[in-house]
């Protein structure tokens, strides 16, 4: 089995890489540092399992799999205390490790690991596991886009609005759009409805962007930004914005 | 607003004292006064219920002139004219009663002027009466206040406490640094050992530190280096720090565990979210007549908001702010790329309060 370790301590990697050593058939055949480092290797050497550590700068191991979505290994998870992580994984069933880790323990996982694969058994969704990650009712607080190559970390404050494009999302920031492979209605879900609403069934507006609402025909309004962008409202979108600011 | 408005069933059994007091003014006058029963009970049970009224007023002198920090003559005099107000217009209430109840056409009998003394000296004794219970039912609500602002303190106080032990014992450190040490004792005997001594010493300290009221800075600032210490071991080179202290404030006393959960919060919150790490630096140095201490560090304007926001900078200015009172203060820069807490001290030397 070829494995890629994650972690940003390098004793944690290098106490990790010891471990599995010992094990029969387990072939290291990379380490990462963060984030990153780990989506690159992780498409670039294409493993079979991946050691994956929750805290890392710039990028969460939640926020790993995110990114690497359908591509993504097996996934073993490490941490050295995170109840609300702890909580996912149980809920989803996906196999985690307590620093400082047994080896019986991960001998353990590691042999789960192999048997899921055997059994090619479909992993939990990674947003699926990333939403249970969070405390309860705690929305989202960022988005995070692959574009050209390149990962950007959106802050929800930054965003304008949000539309939808085909299968695509679109999220307006300062002038510039960025594309996401989601649907409307579950990014809706993730999002603090005091501060994104869906005004119409293809946009979803920051509500602080919002600067006036004109009447545009019957039953439709049209959104006005601070920046001048014009958005159409549906009635019903109309009716939660109205609740939202009275 | 009287307080006792605010239940209904308090002023109910307050008015059902007052009837109490009626019908007992009754009995007085049919028996002492000879009149008759009906226009005693009919007179006496309305006008009681007026003084129990008028009474309620006293609560609102009570109030103005506390018993334990009022003068006795003034309690007297004020008491001696309140008294004979409220009484002198009760007596004209009574009598206007007196007179609404008479018959048109008909005149009192001339021994009813015989009732007059009777209702003077009755209502004498009921308004002492009603001006004793106010004093008792104002001490009582000042005992019950007292008794919950000591237990609130208490309460608050020991959540102060706990809440350091907890930023003593936090989980991610303490995890963290042993997997540091497991990992150490495969390769590198010697520093897996120098890394349970730096725990052992960073455990001691605090715990012996965190008992006292006040400790000189150097024992702090060597508290946050053994912290550091330790955390080098797992970011290795990510983590730089820097210490510039000052010769003449190194004695000048600091609560305990002041400096140390802001060197936490800048390894946790700032350094160990860039990737290339950063320089945490503690800087200490005198300021007319005050210390200023000064944390500073870079930190990832991408960064995912913090879990516990400000938790432990919240506990520091509240001890601060205890053990200086205003003249004390904490000063928060978050920036987009940095941040920086500065705390002003006045600057006492530790051996001055020990």
């Amino acid at each position: 089995m070829r494995v890629l370790i994650v972690d940003d301590e390098t004793l944690a990697r290098s106490i990790l890489a010891e471990h599995l050593n010992k094990l029969p058939e387990i072939e290291i055949v990379g380490q990462a540092a963060n984030g990153f480092e780990a989506v690159k290797l992780a498409e670039e050497l294409n493993p079979d399992l991946m050691f994956l550590d929750i805290q890392m700068p710039k990028l969460s191991g939640f926020e790993v799999l995110e990114l690497l979505g359908e591509r993504a290994p097996a996934v073993i998870f490490s941490t050295a205390f995170d109840e609300y992580a702890l909580r996912a994984f149980e809920v989803h069933a996906v196999d985690y490790l307590l620093k400082p880790v047994e080896p019986p323990r991960l001998a353990a996982a590691v042999e789960r690991a192999a048997e899921r694969l055997r059994n090619k058994t479909p992993a939990p969704s990674p947003e699926q596991l990333s939403a249970s990650a969070r405390p309860p009712g705690r929305a989202l607080e960022r988005i995070l886009i692959r574009h050209e190559g390149r990962v950007h970390v959106l802050p929800l404050e930054r965003i304008d609005f949000i539309e939808a494009q085909d299968d695509y999302l679109s999220f307006a920031a300062a002038g510039k759009r960025l594309r996401k492979q989601q649907t409307m209605s579950e990014l809706e879900t993730q999002l603090d409805p005091t501060r994104f609403v869906r005004i119409h069934r293809s946009f979803i507006l920051n509500v602080e962007r919002l600067a006036r609402i004109d009447l545009y025909g019957k039953d439709s309004w049209l959104a006005i930004l601070s920046d001048g962008t014009k958005l159409p409202m549906s009635r019903t979108g109309h009716t939660k914005l109205k609740e939202l600011i009275g | 607003m009287h307080p006792i408005f605010k239940y209904r069933r308090r002023l109910l059994l307050y008015l059902g004292v007052w009837v109490v007091f009626g019908l007992l003014l009754t009995v007085v006058f049919v028996f002492g006064g000879n009149a008759p029963v009906a226009w005693s009970l009919e007179f006496a049970v309305p006008v009681a219920i007026v003084l129990g009224l008028q009474s309620l007023s006293f609560w609102y002198v009570v109030q103005a002139m506390p018993p334990e920090d009022t003068p006795v003559p003034r309690l007297v005099v004020t008491w001696a004219i309140a008294g004979l107000v409220s009484l002198i217009v009760w007596i004209a209430i009574a009598s206007a009663w007196a007179m609404w109840l008479l018959p048109e056409g008909e005149v009192y009998p001339e021994s009813a002027a015989g009732l007059l003394p009777l209702l003077v000296f009755a209502g004498a004794i009921g308004m002492s009466l009603a001006v004793l219970g106010h004093y008792l039912a104002g001490a009582f609500q000042r005992s019950r206040n007292a008794e919950r602002r000591a237990l609130e303190l208490q309460v608050l106080a020991r959540e102060a406490e706990l809440k350091s032990l907890r930023a003593q014992l936090d989980p991610h450190f303490l995890f963290n640094s042993l997997n540091s040490v497991a990992a150490l004792i495969g390769n590198d005997t010697q520093a897996a050992r120098q890394m349970c001594f730096l725990m052992a010493t960073f455990f001691r300290k605090s715990l012996t530190l965190a008992r006292q009221q006040a400790i000189p800075l150097a024992e702090e600032v060597s508290l946050a280096e053994t912290f550091l210490a330790i955390e080098r071991v797992r970011f290795g080179d990510r983590l730089r720090a820097s210490f510039d202290i000052a010769d003449d404030v190194k004695e000048v006393a600091v609560p305990p565990l002041m400096l140390q959960p802001l060197v936490e919060n800048a390894v946790h919150h700032g350094v160990a979210h860039m990737l290339e790490g950063g320089e945490v630096c503690v800087q200490a140095r005198r300021r007319e007549g005050f210390l200023e201490l000064i944390v500073a560090n870079p930190c990832d304007p991408d960064r995912p908001p913090s879990r516990s926001t400000g938790v432990g900078l919240v506990n520091v200015r509240s001890r601060v702010e205890t053990l200086c009172g205003h003249r004390a203060s904490v000063d928060v820069d978050a920036g987009e790329t940095a941040f920086r807490v500065s705390i002003l001290l006045p600057a006492v030397s530790s051996h001055a309060t020990s």
